[in-house]
């Protein structure tokens, strides 16, 4: 009988923040249109290295399994992205699966990304409508410009933009392009728009818009397709121009 | 955030840096390059137009403004940037991050580059023959050949940069247009620079 083809896959593993991390290999029989987390749910069940080592199972995070949560984030052969939407006949093998590197490890895979979220509270990404009485219908939003706002609405924000920016680091404390694409986002909405100087102003801190550095990875990172060059260079033009005229009316 | 806190001046600072690049010092490096081809014409013509750039009445108020202080200024702050990056070139592979890369390389060497340039020839003996005998060696040349093709690439592709920290260019296609006029750019300097240089080999 021929012998069974395989699946290789090679796991950075750490027991917790502040552990070491150790590599562990598996191997999984083959079978068809398999993904990453069908591979990851393989080990769950029989979590035993590819040299008959008993372990614990490994740790990831997932959700929607249709790529659009952004929880099951991780570096696949190097590159960060979705681990449901990564499929291994499309894969190089062994398959090296590692936690994103610019968040906190949690465990194994799992990193938190709350980060991510103190971002968006920097840069006021929600429109505020809450109020003592009814505010009314807002106004209309133009169709050519919802149809590219909708493109922007698509973040999830799943990190693979932040794993790719080299502005993203320990030593910088640049908020990432995804936070800012969201500052378009809403300053596009004829509502949201009321409150764009609050998203513009936290804009021009430390760690905003100044502090992108042009390496244009994040678009090509983007598991969306979302525009966040064109974004970044919007709001370069935009953060200007309040800068500016909020200067002269001092 | 509420808007009567004022922010600090990280924007504006990150947008003199940027401005800086072009003026005053990408304007004076355009003009040191071609004002150099007048060395083509032998070493008398090159002493006479550098002694009479340096008799002007004011010229070392003007040098410390226009030139020293900028270029000063905008090393500095380059430094500390090129510090807050964190390179990923060998896992994203794509052009743009290799010249986000060279970028600060560049932009490092030419630091080098002019410091050495300016102890030799503004501190030392600003002549042909200074010149012509430090590119006699085959380390000092290929020092100035790397540091004028440098200086040029860190411009040009900082010129790139500029267009999108002012917001001309917005969208993909025209930073592609504003690439590839930057890489004709970018080829002409680099004639005229090495042109330069080759005045001071005869």
């Amino acid at each position: 009988m021929a012998e069974q083809k395989k699946i290789q896959i090679k796991i950075r593993r750490q027991d917790g923040p502040n552990k070491p991390f150790r590599w562990e290999e598996f191997e999984i029989p083959y079978r068809e249109k398999l993904n990453v987390i069908s591979c990851l749910m393989e080990i769950q069940k029989n979590p035993i290295t590819a040299s008959g080592v008993k372990t614990t199972p490994v740790v990831w995070e997932c959700n929607c399994l249709e790529e659009v949560c952004g929880a099951c984030t991780m570096n696949i052969n190097g590159q960060g992205k979705q681990a449901c939407s990564a499929l291994i006949d499309q894969l190089e093998q062994p398959i090296v699966l590692e936690p994103l590197t610019k968040f906190p490890i949690v465990r194994d895979l799992m990193i938190d990304r709350q980060i991510m979220f103190d971002h968006l509270k920097t840069v006021h990404a929600w429109i505020p409508i809450d109020g003592t009485y009814n505010l009314g219908s807002g106004p209309r939003m133009a169709e050519v410009k919802r149809q590219w706002a909708y493109e922007l609405s698509k973040c999830m924000t799943c990190g693979c933009c932040m794993e790719a920016c080299p502005q993203v680091n320990p030593r910088s404390k640049f908020i990432g392009p995804s936070a800012i694409s969201q500052v378009r986002l809403f300053n596009a909405h004829p509502t949201g728009e009321m409150n764009k100087h609050e998203r513009l102003s936290a804009l021009l801190d430390e760690g905003g818009i100044a502090d992108c550095g042009n390496s244009q990875n994040c678009v090509r990172a983007c598991p969306k397709e979302i525009p966040l060059t064109t974004s970044l260079a919007d709001l370069n033009r935009e953060a200007n121009k309040f800068a500016i005229n909020r200067w002269l009316r001092k | 955030m509420s808007l009567a806190q004022v922010s600090n001046h990280h924007f504006l600072i990150r947008r003199v840096h940027s401005l800086l690049g072009l003026v005053p010092i990408g304007f004076f490096l355009t003009f040191h390059l071609f004002l150099n081809l007048t060395a083509l014409g032998g070493p008398k013509q090159y002493d006479l137009v550098i002694n009479t750039m340096q008799s002007f009445p004011g010229i070392f108020i003007a040098e410390l403004i226009v030139i020293f202080i900028p270029i000063a200024a905008h090393a500095i702050y380059g430094t500390w940037v090129v510090y807050t990056g964190q390179t990923n070139v060998l896992r994203y592979k794509y052009a743009r991050n290799w010249f986000y890369l060279i970028q600060r390389i560049s932009g490092l060497y030419t630091l080098v580059f002019v410091i050495t340039h300016v102890y030799l020839l503004r501190f030392g003996e600003a002549n042909f023959a200074t010149l012509s005998e430090f590119m006699s060696q085959p380390l000092g040349l290929s020092f100035y050949v790397l540091g004028v093709l440098l200086a040029i690439f860190h411009f040009t592709n900082g010129l790139w940069a500029f267009a999108i920290t002012w917001g001309l260019t917005v969208g993909p296609h025209s930073q592609r247009v504003w690439l590839y006029t930057l890489g004709v750019i970018f080829v002409l300097m680099s004639v005229i620079g090495m042109a330069d240089i080759f005045a001071f080999l005869k």
